[in-house]
């Protein structure tokens, strides 16, 4: 059921960062690494709704680490990639690479 | 960290989880984000709270809880018709005469101008103060001449600043003169507001420089098509305008009849002020008497325009010294000027205040029908508690219900309203007297009046709908399932229902004293004696500017026009004077004591000596006008009775001076002649106590009427009164009326006001003594087992019934006494309305009240009798 699943494009630049991120991943990364690499603002609710859709598809795991100061005595949630997101993960690029097969000179004459 | 920040965090516990919350407070740590970055971030987290429970299941389940809550409550109301029309009808009622209200309200005050691109369009006023010399035509808040100019020139946030005047009278001339209604507009008047005329080019320049420019005239298409008989050569053309030819430039588009609550049939320039009004100039410095309307360019906002404004207002003051200017910039709407707005919604507050009360009755009414079925309905609502629906669930759906009515009864008693209010209102314009120009009110149903609509649809749903809904929700489970539900007696849905009851007697008790108060206010308009023989006197009124005359051919033709009447057969006498008793509107002076520093307000009326024996008001002492006072160098007058007793209590008037004012630096000195029988000479029932009578000199003749005390058939008279005027002044309009007619005019305000107020504190009453017939036969139904048991062990049905109303007419006493109270505070409010009858008169203090009382103690006995009267043995086996 749950590999069946359509991932969005923000679920998919999402899933992709908590990979790249790999233990590192929780909220504050996440966002920065995606508006860097994106360029794209987007807002913690925005994100936490996203993680928590990905959570409930069974694609990440989250758990809940020590409370810090300099989170204001807050803990992290941190995040991993679970096998079947791995695997939805890559039935999506593929399914992206097979559609723009050969494509390539028409997007970037078009530019 | 700001203290902002701080606080903004500590609320983001209410909506944010936790991790976020740690996410935005290391953010904001590490540097680099503000606090609408934060805003920002913490409203992104509403909803992600519980986000886990959220996903996947909880939203779709809250979609399909509503759909289900709103199927199950309609079925709930068609199972029950009853329970539905009694629920439904109180809430159409009271939200369509509210709504009826709010939508002739809004057709009066809220339209847009009839323009394009209307939400651009501002209307300028000013207050100011420390300006000696100011004349007001029009009202004070208006703008003269060089003002207009200033901020014509001035500004850069509008696009186009046009003016325009009150509304002017003036003669159009032909075969059959007629009297129309018009204004004098800057010649951008038509650019501004986008609607050009469809006939003809419109103003030119050369029709819009100084006094003198060829004047112009554009008409509405309503007059083109009217008086005008649709001439398509007309542009180019001369109609005679106040014994002026005035060019005609254009015709309006259809159905444009200017943009002020008056109807317009012509458009004319500025300039031709001095051609319309003779003798009066208004484009000097000194006359309050334009009206400013802005075009907003693109972007410029209603803030930057009121700054722009203002500081050209600052550069006006500075430029005399002392004075001090505040402008009002707000949207044009069709009612801007500020001192009408404010008399209107100081009227109209009590009038929707009136409204809302009503509407208050049916929601206490439908919230008693509620907790009762609620109560009917326990055992079901214990059932579901107890199998394990929440209870937020279940006021979610006991409030869905409340909604439906509301809003079954709203979307009724809207198009109710908007159906039958714009009846109502054709026919009140239809009937208003002929005095009265033409108005520009458009009644129908708008955005506004939707909004409003469904936000009282709304209001009233909640209103009645969350006492019942957590009442009834809040139940004790144990002892409802244990025993049988009769025996659940809960003592708070028992206290609602008593305040619910008190509140409508409340309510309805001050409705009822003011229609008690207002009804007395007609009796005695009805009957009152005015002080005056208003019987066989015919009034003769016109205007002499309307054929241009000056003051020398207008003494002359009012001479002869006296003569030639007086000579009409069946005339008995005929007399002069610049106020007729009764009339709306009043001419006020100032007045003081020799010796004495205190200015005082006086109503004057200006009089031939003819006038007191024709109108039957005996001089009392002293003697009456001779015709040497009327040389204008004898300086008497005469004051009433009431005047005497305030300013001359001990002493004899008749010989005395007062200091009049003649304008701001002069005053003249005059002496008491006479002593005239007090009558009601500006409102009925009133008697002026300030009041005095001036003799008709050469000098005052243009303002005066005629009065003509006749023996013959009124409308044969008038007929006659015509033919003569025309005869001696052909362009003239004359208007003859009845005397009898500001009599009646009073009563029918009266009639009016009463009849207004009457039928919506009987609507009231009706709906509160349903409301206590209800409860008391809900009470007594649940009660049925206690009182059987009574009569089976040998009570009387008499203790047994005055026991039960003792019981249940408290609440309805408690409502009257705090009723009694709210009605002598209202009370005050309508004392300009009744006609001399004291706000706190008692009969209508001690009658309302007992028949209120008798009224609900009817409602209490009706079930209690029933309940009584039916066979004891049965019910008491059905319990």
């Amino acid at each position: 059921m749950a590999a069946r699943e359509n991932l969005g494009e923000f679920e998919h630049i999402v899933l992709v960062a908590v990979l790249r991120l790999g233990e590192g991943a929780y909220g504050v990364p996440i966002r920065r690494e995606i508006e860097t690499r994106t360029g794209r603002s987007i807002t913690v609710g925005a994100l936490y709704r996203t993680l928590d859709r990905l959570e409930a598809k069974g694609y990440v795991t989250s758990w809940f680490g020590e409370s810090t100061p300099e989170r204001g005595g807050r803990s992290k949630r941190h995040f991993r990639i679970r096998s079947a997101g791995l695997r939805r993960l890559r039935a999506s690029r593929e399914a992206l690479s097979a559609m723009w097969d050969g494509l390539e000179p028409q997007i970037t004459a078009g530019s | 960290m700001s203290t902002l920040v701080r606080w903004l965090l500590c609320l983001g516990r209410l909506v944010a989880s936790e991790e976020a919350l740690g996410d935005l407070y290391e953010e904001l740590a590490s540097g680099g984000r503000g606090k609408w970055w934060l805003c920002r971030n913490l409203l992104s987290t509403i909803g992600t709270r519980r986000a886990q429970a959220a996903t996947g299941e909880r939203r779709p389940e809250m979609m399909s809880n509503i759909v289900q809550d709103v199927r199950y409550s309609l079925r709930t109301l068609r199972r029950n018709p009853g329970f539905a029309v009694a629920a439904i009808a109180p809430i159409a009622l009271g939200i369509g005469i509210n709504t009826g209200i709010f939508s002739l309200l809004d057709a009066v005050a809220l339209q847009p101008l009839p323009s394009p691109k209307a939400s651009d369009l501002v209307s300028v006023y000013q207050q100011f103060r420390g300006v000696r010399e100011r004349r007001i035509n029009g009202a004070r808040s208006m703008f003269s001449t060089p003002e207009y100019e200033r901020y014509r020139d001035g500004t850069l946030t509008l696009s186009g600043v046009l003016a325009y005047s009150d509304s002017q009278k003036v003669t159009l001339g032909g075969d059959s003169p007629r009297e129309i209604e018009g204004v004098l507009v800057t010649c951008n008047y038509f650019d501004v507001l986008q609607r050009r005329p469809v006939i003809g080019t419109g103003f030119t320049s050369a029709n819009c420089g100084v006094p003198g420019a060829p004047p112009a005239v554009i008409v509405s298409q309503a007059l083109w098509s009217q008086a005008l008989s649709a001439d398509q050569s007309l542009v180019g053309q001369t109609v005679m305008l106040n014994g002026q030819a005035v060019t005609v430039v254009g015709v309006a588009p259809e159905g444009f009849d200017g943009i002020d609550i008056t109807k317009a049939a012509f458009f004319a320039p500025l300039a031709m002020q001095g051609v319309l009004k003779r003798g009066a100039d208004y484009l000097d410095p000194y006359s309050s008497w334009l009206t400013i309307i802005g075009r907003r360019k693109a972007g410029a906002s209603l803030a930057a325009v009121r700054a722009e404004l203002a500081v050209i207002a600052q550069q006006i003051d500075q430029q005399q010294p002392g004075r001090t200017t505040v402008l009002t910039v707000s949207p044009a709407r069709s009612l801007s000027l500020p001192e009408a707005r404010r008399d209107l919604f100081s009227a109209a507050t009590i009038v929707l205040a009136a409204f809302a009360f009503v509407l208050l009755i049916a929601c206490a009414n439908v919230a008693n029908l509620l907790l009762a079925r609620a109560a009917g309905r326990s055992r079901e609502i214990a059932v579901r508690l107890s199998v394990g629906a929440g209870r937020r669930r279940l006021v979610q759906q006991l409030m869905t219900e409340s909604l439906i009515i509301a809003l079954i009864g709203g979307a009724a008693g809207s198009i109710l309203a908007w159906w039958s209010f714009q009846t109502l209102l054709n026919a009140i314009i239809g009937s208003l007297p002929g005095t009265i120009p033409a108005l520009r009110i458009d009644a129908h149903p708008n955005l506004t009046v939707l909004s409003f609509a469904v936000a009282l649809t709304t209001a009233t749903g909640l209103l009645f709908g969350l006492a019942p809904a957590l009442q009834a929700s809040r139940l004790d489970l144990q002892t409802l399932l244990n025993r049988d539900s009769a025996g659940a007696g809960r003592r708070t849905a028992g206290w609602l229902r008593g305040a619910l009851v008190g509140l409508q007697t409340a309510i309805c008790m001050v409705l009822l004293i003011t229609a008690g108060l207002l009804l007395r206010a007609l009796y005695v308009a009805q009957t009152v004696d005015p002080g005056f023989d208003y019987r066989h006197v015919a009034v003769v009124a016109f205007d002499l500017r309307g054929p241009g005359y000056d003051q020398h051919r207008a003494t002359a033709f009012r001479q002869a026009l006296s003569d030639r009447l007086g000579s009409l057969p069946g005339v008995e006498t005929v007399a002069q004077a610049s106020r007729i008793p009764l009339s709306l509107g009043r001419t006020q002076t100032m007045f003081r004591l020799p010796g004495s520093e205190q200015w005082n307000e006086i109503d004057i009326n200006t009089i031939s000596p003819g006038y007191f024996p024709l109108i039957g008001i005996p001089i009392v002492r002293g003697r009456s006008f001779t015709p040497a006072d009327l040389t204008g160098s004898a300086h008497t007058v005469i004051i009433t009775e009431a005047t005497a007793r305030r300013y001359w209590p001990s002493q004899d008037p008749v010989g005395q001076t007062i200091v009049m004012a003649q304008d701001q630096h002069a005053s003249i000195s005059m002496e008491i002649v006479g002593v005239a029988h007090d009558a009601q000479l500006s409102q009925i029932a009133h008697t002026p106590t300030s009041y005095m009578y001036l003799p008709a000199g050469a000098s005052s003749q243009t303002g005066l009427s005629l009065l003509i005390r006749s023996a013959t058939d009124f409308s044969a008279l008038a007929s006659a009164v015509r033919g003569v005027a025309r005869q001696l002044a052909p362009g003239l309009v004359v208007r003859v009326h009845r005397l009898e007619e500001n009599v009646t005019l009073w009563r029918t305000i009266a009639a009016v006001v009463a009849g207004l107020s009457g039928s919506l504190s009987l609507l009231a009453l009706g709906l509160a003594s349903i409301g206590v017939y209800g409860v008391v036969a809900y009470v007594v139904s649940r009660r049925r087992r206690e009182v059987v048991i009574r009569l089976v062990l040998g009570a009387k049905i008499r203790d047994v019934e005055s026991m039960i109303l003792r019981q249940t007419l408290r609440p309805v006493a408690i409502g009257v006494a705090i009723g009694i109270a709210g009605a002598a505070a209202a009370a005050r409010i309508l004392d300009s309305i009744l006609f001399g009858v004291s706000p706190f008169d008692p009969i209508a203090f001690v009658g309302a009240p007992l028949f209120l009382l008798a009224v609900a103690a009817m409602a209490s006995l009706l079930p209690t009798r029933q309940a009584l009267t039916g066979d004891a043995m049965s019910a008491l086996r059905a319990e």
